[in-house]
């Protein structure tokens, strides 16, 4: 088959397209993106790493306990708020000690993200975070902190979406330099 | 025990007493002709192959990837789920590789076993058999988080300070670990005291050590063959 294909087309003909063919990549700018240099275009929603607003955080564990791979750590505290007035009675609120994601373990499947009633996690592009000592790949509450700086603001509403976006308060600077934090 | 087990060659005591610009010249030699030996055992391998295809190109680095095999091999990049029958072929390929030699874990389940750390035979992490420089994190982790470790792991190089290093010398260097070290068996030895009756199973140990110290004999034997075989008819 094989054999009978080529003196069909012949030798020369062969040779040719091929030489076209290697001319024509010649001359086609490569797409070989040039990392280190030039930072990567990564693709919208991407999952770098994950970031927490600790004062979005209750410590309601409901991020540690749905993690497949139990891979959040957290520990709370609680404490007495003295009445606002006279009269009033004392409140009880939690107070996050430690909140610690181990990214060696992390499977960065999103179910933290996704359950958090409050919106304290976000995913966040940034994935250069290679260690040398796995210990440091356990990121406490300080240094996922830090991410949130890396949060890109969420997508914008598809061109059909209703105009009327029910916001309870009216979004102040604050909220629009801060996005996350205007559900809230 | 027909194997001839040649020693690997090393870089031995001098490279400590190396003045100061040949290290550097060879650290420098080092750090940008990196042949890589891809340990890929699941789905991390393909974002590595990605690394090393047109679009991301780690030859750019300086990290080659048509090292023939582990003995032509300085960096060994393990990305996917270290399983404990894996284990003694990973160690194998790690001692067979000469030195200088650095390791990259690359995604969780290298990392620490990742989502199957729960797991019966999954080896919770490659750093319990060899020594790792660089973790990269990721479930898998972008082809650039794989480029991001590699140019940590040239910056340890050319600082003369992988994390390995003070630990291969201590623990791995010149250590190599058989297949039986490693491999875990299926019952321990605490489970075995603590689950059946006691005396069935102290037979069975005290059996098998007796079929060792025969085989040893045996080997006793064939090595005095040369002296004759009536020693030998004499001992079976």
């Amino acid at each position: 088959m094989a054999r009978q294909e080529k003196e069909s087309r012949g030798l020369v003909p062969g040779l040719l397209s091929g030489m076209a063919t290697t001319a024509r990549t010649a001359f086609r700018p490569t797409h070989t993106r040039q990392y280190p240099d030039v930072a990567p275009d990564l693709p919208p929603r991407s999952r770098g790493v994950i970031a927490l607003l600790a004062d979005n955080c209750t410590s309601c564990m409901l991020c540690a306990r749905e993690c497949p791979d139990w891979c959040i750590y957290i520990d709370s505290h609680k404490e007495t708020i003295p009445p606002a007035s006279e009269g009033g009675r004392p409140r009880q609120q939690n107070v996050l000690d430690r909140f610690a994601i181990d990214f060696s373990l992390c499977m960065y499947c999103g179910i933290c993200i996704e359950v958090c009633p409050f919106d304290a996690l976000f995913w966040s592009p940034e994935f250069e975070y290679a260690e040398t000592d796995i210990r440091d790949l356990l990121h406490e509450k300080e240094r996922l902190g830090e991410w949130m700086a890396t949060v890109p603001p969420p997508a914008a509403f598809e061109p059909g979406a209703l105009e009327e976006v029910v916001v309870d308060e009216p979004a102040t600077e604050e909220d629009a330099t801060q996005p996350p934090e205007a559900t809230r | 025990m027909t194997m001839t087990d040649l020693p690997m060659p090393r870089v031995g005591p001098l490279q400590e007493a190396t003045p100061k610009p040949m290290r550097l010249i060879l650290n420098w030699g080092r750090r940008y002709s990196l042949w890589v030996f891809n340990f890929g055992l699941a789905c991390c391998a393909i974002e590595f192959i990605a690394a090393s295809m047109a679009r991301h190109d780690f030859i750019r680095l300086g990290v080659i990837p048509f090292a023939p095999g582990p003995r032509q091999a300085d960096l060994m990049v393990v990305s996917g789920t270290v399983t404990d029958k894996m284990a003694p072929a990973v160690r194998r390929l790690y001692d067979q590789m000469p030195e200088p030699k650095y390791v990259i874990s690359f995604g969780a389940c290298s990392n620490s076993g990742g989502p199957y750390w729960d797991s019966y035979c999954v080896t919770k992490g490659v750093d319990q058999l060899i020594p790792v420089d660089v973790y990269v994190p990721g479930c898998p982790p972008r082809p650039e988080a794989l480029l991001q470790g590699i140019l940590l792991l040239q910056q340890r190089i050319a600082s003369e300070q992988p994390a390995s290093r003070s630990l291969r010398k201590k623990s791995y260097a010149d250590r190599r670990a058989a297949a039986a070290v490693l491999s875990r068996p299926f019952v321990s030895a605490q489970d075995r005291e603590r689950l059946a009756g006691a005396p069935s199973e102290s037979d069975v140990s005290r059996g098998t050590s007796d079929a060792s110290r025969g085989t040893g004999d045996v080997s006793r034997g064939t090595g005095d063959v040369s002296r004759g075989s009536t020693d030998v008819s004499g001992e079976a």
